[in-house]
C-alpha cells in the first residue's frame, strides 16, 4: 500500500512538472496578443483622494469609461511599479513634485502633455504656480510634464494646548534635540519624510550631497529620535494620540496629516512650519506639491489628458481638496471662482490663515542624493532601539 | 453458593433529574463468585456498575466493601477495577505499558513492573514479543486479553466487566466467554459482569441478577433463572417462550380467556390470582389427538426455521403465535397451513406474575 | 493533446485546475521571491548576475534583532495561548455542556471583524482619555498610566487575535480523547493530574500541535499588532520586509529576508512535525 502510493505520488509530481512547463510556455505567448485601443478604461495610480467616488463618479458617468484608481501612501513604491513594467497598465500617475522632472521623465516613464492645452490653467492657479512652473516642466523647460493641484507644508504637528504655535515655530527642529521632550512625541511612519526631518534635526539640508560628518550626526539623531519616541505609527494613530494627550507633538506632519483631526473640531492640532532651519535660504520647513503626469503607456487610454483637464474645474478642484480621508489646499484656490466654494470651516481645516507664509518658509520636496543610505541607517536605528 | 459477602448494596438508588436510573437495590456479592447483572439497555445496569466502581456516586443508599462504607470513595481510591465496553486501552502506549499502567501510577520500579506484566501476559496467553507491540496493532481477542491483564495488574479485590464482549463476533465471543470463566477460576477473584445477553450470563456466571427499569427483579443461579423465572419479563428475557395470559380457577387449573379454554398446571402458588403461563418451545409438541398431553390447542402451521441442531415451528392459534422447537432428528413433517394440534404437559409449564 | 489526456487518469486530469491555481497563486510568486533574493540590491530585474550579496548584507546588519523579536513574540504568544486555551478547550468539551455552542460562538465572533478594525478598537479603548482610562478618570477620578504603545500590549494583542486559531484545533484535540479511556486511567488508580498527563495530554496532542503550529506560523508573520498597538517600539521581521518593499524599494533585500524567514519557520515546523508524527496520531482515529 505504502509502496503503491509512493509511485503514484512520483507520477503526480512528474505530471505536475509537465503541466507547469506547458503553463509557462503558454504564458510567454500572452504579451504577443494585440490589444484594442483603450477608450473604455482609465487607470490612475495616486495618493488617496483621487480614488474617491466623489472625484471619479462624475467622470465615469460622463464618459462611460471604467475608471480604476489605486491609492498608495508613498512615492517610491509608485515609481517602482512603473519601473517594474507597469507602464502598460497605468495612464496617470500622481506623486510629489521632484519625481516627474528628475526621475520619471528622464527614465521615460511618463510623457509630456499638450502644453498649449494645459498651460493656460497654470495662469489661474495661485501666483507661486504660474507658468512656467518649475516642477511641471522638464529640465530644458521645453515640455510640460504634468499638472499641479494639491500641496501643503509638511514638517511637524503639535497640540497647541501643550506647546504654543509661537514656541513651536521658534524652537523648530530643536524640539527633537531637547532631551526633556523624550516620550512626549510620536513619529509618523512616513519613512521617506522622516529621513528629511532627521537631516533637519541633525542640522543640515536633506536635499544636497552629505559628508561623512553629516551622516554621523544623522545617525546619532536617528537613534536619539527613535529612542525618545513615545511611539511610531500611522497618521490616524498620531492624531489619536495627540488628541487624547498621549503625546504633545509628532514628527513629519502637516496640513495633510492633521486635517482629519482638525475636521473633527480639534483645531488645537496644528501643522507647524519652523521659522528657520538648515534648508537653502535658511528656510525652516519642507513642502510638497503633487504633480499628476501622463504615463508613457504604449497603449494610453484616450481619457488620460481629458481627466487631467476635468480635475482643473473650480468645482472638481474643491472636490479634490475635500475628498474623503484627508484634506488639502489646491493650487486652483488662486482662482476666485474656485476659492468661493470653500467655506470658513474648510479654510480652517487646511490652515488657510497661515498657508502662504508657511509655504514661503518651506523648501520644496526634492530628491535626497543619498536617500538609500540614510533610510537604511534610520531603519537600523529604529530596529536597534526597539524594545528599549 | 454460601460465603462471606465481599460487596453489599443497601437501598442503592441513583437519580438523574427526575429519572430514577437505579431504584432501591439490595444485593450481596459473595467473595470469589462470578456474578452477572443482566438487563436490556436502559435497565440501569451500567449506572449501577458505575456506582460500584466509583465513577458515579449514589443518590441514596450504601455500598459496603467488606463491611466498610465506600459510597464516596472515588474510582482511583477503590480496590476494584473495571474492563470497559470499548476496552479503553491507551492507544498511544504499547501492550506492556498498558498492562503496567496501574503499577506505574503507584510508582513501582520499572523492572518489577515489566516482570509482572510478562507474568500476566503468560497467564493470558499473550506472546512475550507483544510486550512492546503497539496495542492498536493487536487483534480483537488480543486486545481483550490486554485489557484483562491491565485490570488484573491492579490486583483488584473485585473485577468489573461492562459488556466487554458485546462488539465481538459470535465465534470469538464464545471462546472468550470460556476463557474468562477459566481466568476466574485461576485467579479466584470476584467478577461482577454486566451484559444484555442472558445467554452470555448463563455460560459464565455462578449467579445472575436480572434488572428491569432500575430494579433488580430476580437473583439466582443460571439454573434457577432458567427453570424458575418469577416474572413474565425474566422468562421472556431468557429467549423465545410462549406466554399465555391466565387466571387461577382451581388448585391446579387455569382459565385462558384468549383461547376460551381451561388449562392444567402444577399446583397454583398461594396468593396467585392472575398472571401468565410460560411454556418453553421445547416443552411444546405436535400431537395426534387432544388426549396425548395435559393441554392441547389447535392451530395452523405457519412457517418452519432450521436452527442448526434444532428446528423451530411457528403455529398460529387465532392471532397468537406459538413457537415449537424440536431436535432435527425428530423434525415434524407437516406442511404450511396444515391444521395441527400442539400440546404440553403441566410439568412443562411455569406460572409467573407480571 | 489527446494522447496526453489519455495517458493521464481522471485524477490528475481533474486536478489540473487546482494545480494551475496553485502554480500561479503559490509556486510562481514563491519562486519569484526566491529568485529576487539573489539579484543585486535595489534593482528590479531578474535577468542579471545573481549573487548571495543580499544574504551577506543581512548577516552583517542588525536584522537579527527583528528576527529575535518576531520569534520571541511568536513563542510567547504560543505559550500564553497554550496555557489559556487548554482549560477553555477542556471546558468546551467536558464541562460547559449545552453552553459550549454559545461560548464557541463568542470566541469565533471576532473573526468576522477585520483584524485592523479590532486593533484600532483596542487603541481607542486603552489610549489615554480613551474608553477605559477616560471612564476610570471621569467615574472614579483616578488616572492610570496608559499601556498603549508598549511591547506588552503588542503581545496581548497577538494573544487576542490568534486565540481562535489555538482554541479550535485544541478543542478538537481534547474532544478526540474518549471519555472511557480517561475513566479507565482513573479507575486504574491514576490521580486527576496523572490522568491529564498520561491520557488527556498525549491523546489531545494532534489538536494541540496543530494549534501550536498554526498560531506560531501566524504569529511569526504578525505585523499589525507591533505596528499599531506596540507603537513600533518593537520592529518585527515582517515590518522590516515591508519597509524593504516600500520605502526602501529594496526588493531583493526584502526577498532575501522573506526567504530566510521561510527557512527559519519551515525548519522549526519540520522539527516539530518530526517529533509529533501527525499522520499516525490523527490517522489512527
Amino acid at each position: 500500500m505504502a509502496n503503491c502510493s509512493k509511485v503514484s505520488r512520483r507520477n503526480f509530481m512528474q505530471q505536475s512538472a509537465l503541466w507547469a512547463a506547458a503553463f509557462a510556455g503558454g504564458g510567454a505567448l500572452v504579451p504577443g496578443v494585440a490589444s484594442a485601443a483603450r477608450d473604455k478604461e482609465l487607470n490612475i495610480l495616486c495618493w488617496e483622494g483621487y480614488n474617491s467616488a466623489q472625484v471619479l463618479d462624475p467622470f465615469r458617468s460622463s464618459t462611460g469609461a471604467t475608471v480604476k484608481a489605486e491609492s498608495l501612501t508613498n512615492d517610491p513604491t509608485m515609481i517602482n511599479r512603473l519601473r517594474a513594467g507597469e507602464t502598460n497598465i497605468w495612464d496617470l500617475i500622481n506623486v510629489n513634485n521632484p519625481w516627474a522632472r528628475k526621475i520619471m521623465y528622464p527614465e521615460n516613464l511618463i510623457k509630456p502633455i499638450d502644453r498649449a492645452r494645459f498651460e493656460p490653467y497654470f495662469g489661474k492657479m495661485m501666483p507661486a504656480f504660474n507658468a512656467p512652473y518649475k516642477w511641471a516642466m522638464d529640465d530644458a523647460g521645453a515640455n510640460l510634464l504634468g499638472m499641479a493641484q494639491r500641496f501643503g507644508p509638511y514638517s511637524f504637528v503639535v497640540n497647541t494646548d501643550k506647546i504654543s504655535r509661537a514656541t513651536a515655530e521658534d524652537q523648530g527642529w530643536d524640539l527633537w534635540n531637547d532631551a526633556a521632550n523624550d516620550k512626549k512625541y510620536g513619529v509618523q511612519n512616513s519613512d521617506d519624510w522622516n529621513v528629511f526631518d532627521l537631516c533637519c534635526i541633525a542640522g543640515f539640508d536633506p536635499f544636497r550631497e552629505h559628508t561623512e560628518e553629516d551622516v554621523a550626526k544623522y545617525t546619532d539623531a536617528a537613534k536619539r529620535v527613535f529612542k525618545g519616541a513615545r511611539m511610531v505609527g500611522d497618521l490616524a494613530t498620531m492624531n489619536q494620540a495627540l488628541v487624547s494627550g498621549e503625546i504633545d507633538f509628532y514628527l513629519t506632519g502637516g496640513t495633510y496629516s492633521c486635517s482629519p483631526a482638525r475636521a473633527d473640531g480639534n483645531l488645537n492640532i496644528r501643522a507647524i512650519t519652523p521659522l528657520r532651519g538648515p534648508m537653502e535660504g535658511g528656510k525652516g520647513g519642507i513642502s510638497w506639491i503633487e504633480i499628476t503626469s501622463v504615463v508613457n503607456n504604449p497603449d494610453l487610454s484616450t481619457h488620460a489628458e481629458n481627466f487631467l483637464e476635468y480635475v482643473q474645474s473650480p468645482e472638481m478642484s474643491h472636490t479634490v481638496a475635500f475628498a474623503e480621508g484627508t484634506f488639502n489646499p489646491v493650487t486652483q484656490m488662486g482662482n476666485a471662482d474656485c476659492f468661493k466654494l470653500f467655506n470658513k470651516e474648510e479654510l480652517d481645516i487646511i490652515q488657510w490663515d497661515s498657508l502662504e507664509e508657511e509655504m514661503a518658509r518651506s523648501a520644496e520636496y526634492d530628491i535626497v542624493p543619498d536617500y538609500d543610505k540614510l533610510l537604511d541607517i534610520m531603519t537600523a536605528a529604529k530596529r536597534e532601539t526597539s524594545g528599549g | 453458593m454460601a460465603g462471606t459477602p465481599i460487596l453489599q448494596l443497601r437501598n442503592l438508588t441513583k437519580v438523574f433529574g427526575n429519572f430514577t436510573a437505579v431504584n432501591d437495590i439490595d444485593l450481596d456479592f459473595e467473595e470469589g463468585e462470578f456474578f452477572t447483572i443482566v438487563g436490556p439497555s436502559g435497565s440501569g445496569k451500567t449506572t449501577l456498575l458505575r456506582m460500584l466502581t466509583g465513577m458515579e456516586f449514589a443518590s441514596s443508599g450504601d455500598i459496603l466493601l467488606r463491611g466498610q462504607r465506600i459510597n464516596d470513595l472515588p474510582a482511583n481510591k477503590r480496590p476494584t477495577c473495571m474492563v470497559f465496553q470499548s476496552l479503553a486501552l491507551f492507544p498511544h502506549r504499547s501492550v506492556g505499558q498498558n498492562i503496567e499502567f496501574s503499577l506505574k501510577m503507584k510508582g513501582v520500579d520499572p523492572a518489577v513492573r515489566k516482570a509482572r506484566a510478562l507474568e500476566l501476559m503468560l497467564q493470558l496467553r499473550l506472546p512475550e514479543t507483544y510486550y512492546s507491540k503497539n496495542v492498536t496493532k493487536c487483534s480483537g481477542g488480543e486486545r481483550q486479553r490486554v485489557a484483562l491483564a491491565r485490570a488484573l495488574a491492579y490486583e483488584p479485590d473485585i473485577l468489573f466487566f461492562d459488556e466487554p464482549l458485546s462488539a465481538i463476533d459470535y465465534k470469538l465471543r464464545k471462546t472468550l466467554e470460556k476463557e474468562l470463566k477459566d481466568i476466574h477460576r485461576e485467579t479466584g477473584k470476584t467478577f461482577i459482569y454486566i451484559t444484555h445477553s442472558l445467554e452470555e450470563a448463563m455460560v459464565m456466571s455462578d449467579r445472575i441478577g436480572v434488572m428491569r427499569a432500575g430494579k433488580l427483579v430476580q437473583v439466582g443461579s443460571p439454573q434457577e433463572i432458567y427453570s424458575a423465572p418469577q416474572t413474565k419479563f425474566v422468562s421472556e428475557f431468557i429467549g423465545d417462550v410462549n406466554v399465555i395470559a391466565v387466571t387461577a380457577i382451581g388448585a391446579a387449573s387455569l382459565r385462558a380467556a384468549e383461547f376460551a379454554t381451561n388449562l392444567k398446571c402444577l399446583p397454583v402458588p398461594a396468593g396467585f390470582t392472575a398472571g401468565y403461563l410460560v411454556v418453553r418451545p421445547e416443552s411444546l409438541r405436535f400431537v395426534g389427538s387432544p388426549g396425548e398431553t395435559d393441554n392441547c390447542l389447535e392451530g395452523r402451521l405457519y412457517n418452519e426455521y432450521v436452527l442448526g441442531s434444532r428446528v423451530q415451528y411457528q403455529v398460529r392459534v387465532g392471532d397468537h403465535v406459538f413457537i415449537v422447537e424440536k431436535l432435527r432428528q425428530q423434525a415434524f413433517g407437516g406442511h404450511r397451513d396444515d391444521k395441527v394440534l400442539i400440546g404440553w404437559d403441566a410439568e412443562g409449564s411455569i406460572l409467573v406474575t407480571d | 493533446m489527446n494522447r496526453l489526456f489519455k495517458t493521464f487518469g481522471p485524477g490528475p486530469r481533474l486536478a489540473v485546475p487546482i494545480m494551475l491555481f496553485l502554480l500561479g497563486g503559490f509556486a510562481a510568486p514563491l519562486l519569484a521571491v526566491i529568485a529576487y533574493s539573489f539579484v543585486p540590491a535595489r534593482t528590479f530585474s531578474l535577468w542579471q548576475k545573481w549573487s548571495l550579496g543580499n544574504y551577506v548584507e543581512i548577516f552583517q546588519s542588525s536584522i537579527y534583532i527583528s528576527f529575535l523579536w518576531s520569534l520571541g513574540l511568536a513563542v510567547a504568544t504560543v505559550v500564553i495561548l497554550a496555557i489559556v486555551c487548554y482549560p477553555v478547550a477542556f471546558g468546551l468539551t467536558r464541562v460547559f455542556g449545552r453552553w459550549a455552542t454559545l461560548i464557541t460562538l463568542l470566541f469565533a465572533l471576532p473573526l468576522f471583524v477585520s483584524e485592523n478594525v479590532r486593533i484600532y478598537g483596542w487603541i481607542l479603548f486603552f489610549i489615554k482619555n480613551g474608553v477605559l482610562l477616560g471612564s476610570l478618570k471621569s467615574l472614579f477620578g483616578f488616572e492610570l498610566e496608559s499601556i498603549v504603545f508598549t511591547t506588552g500590549l503588542t503581545l496581548l494583542g497577538m494573544v487576542y487575535v490568534y486565540l481562535p486559531f489555538m482554541l479550535f484545533p485544541m478543542t478538537l484535540g481534547v474532544s478526540m480523547v474518549p471519555q472511557q479511556t480517561r475513566d479507565a486511567a482513573f479507575d486504574l488508580g491514576a490521580s486527576r493530574w496523572q490522568v491529564f498527563k498520561e491520557v488527556d495530554l498525549p491523546l489531545s496532542m494532534p489538536g494541540v500541535v496543530i494549534g501550536f503550529l498554526l498560531t506560531f506560523v501566524l504569529a511569526v508573520g504578525a505585523l499589525a499588532e507591533a505596528k499599531v498597538l506596540g507603537g513600533q517600539r518593537v520592529i518585527p521581521i515582517t515590518h522590516d520586509i515591508e519597509i524593504a518593499f516600500t520605502y526602501a524599494q529594496n526588493w531583493p533585500l526584502g526577498a532575501a529576508v522573506s526567504v530566510l524567514l521561510m527557512l527559519v519557520v519551515g525548519t522549526l515546523v519540520l522539527l516539530v512535525l518530526r517529533r509529533f508524527d501527525l499522520d499516525t496520531i490523527v490517522g489512527r482515529r
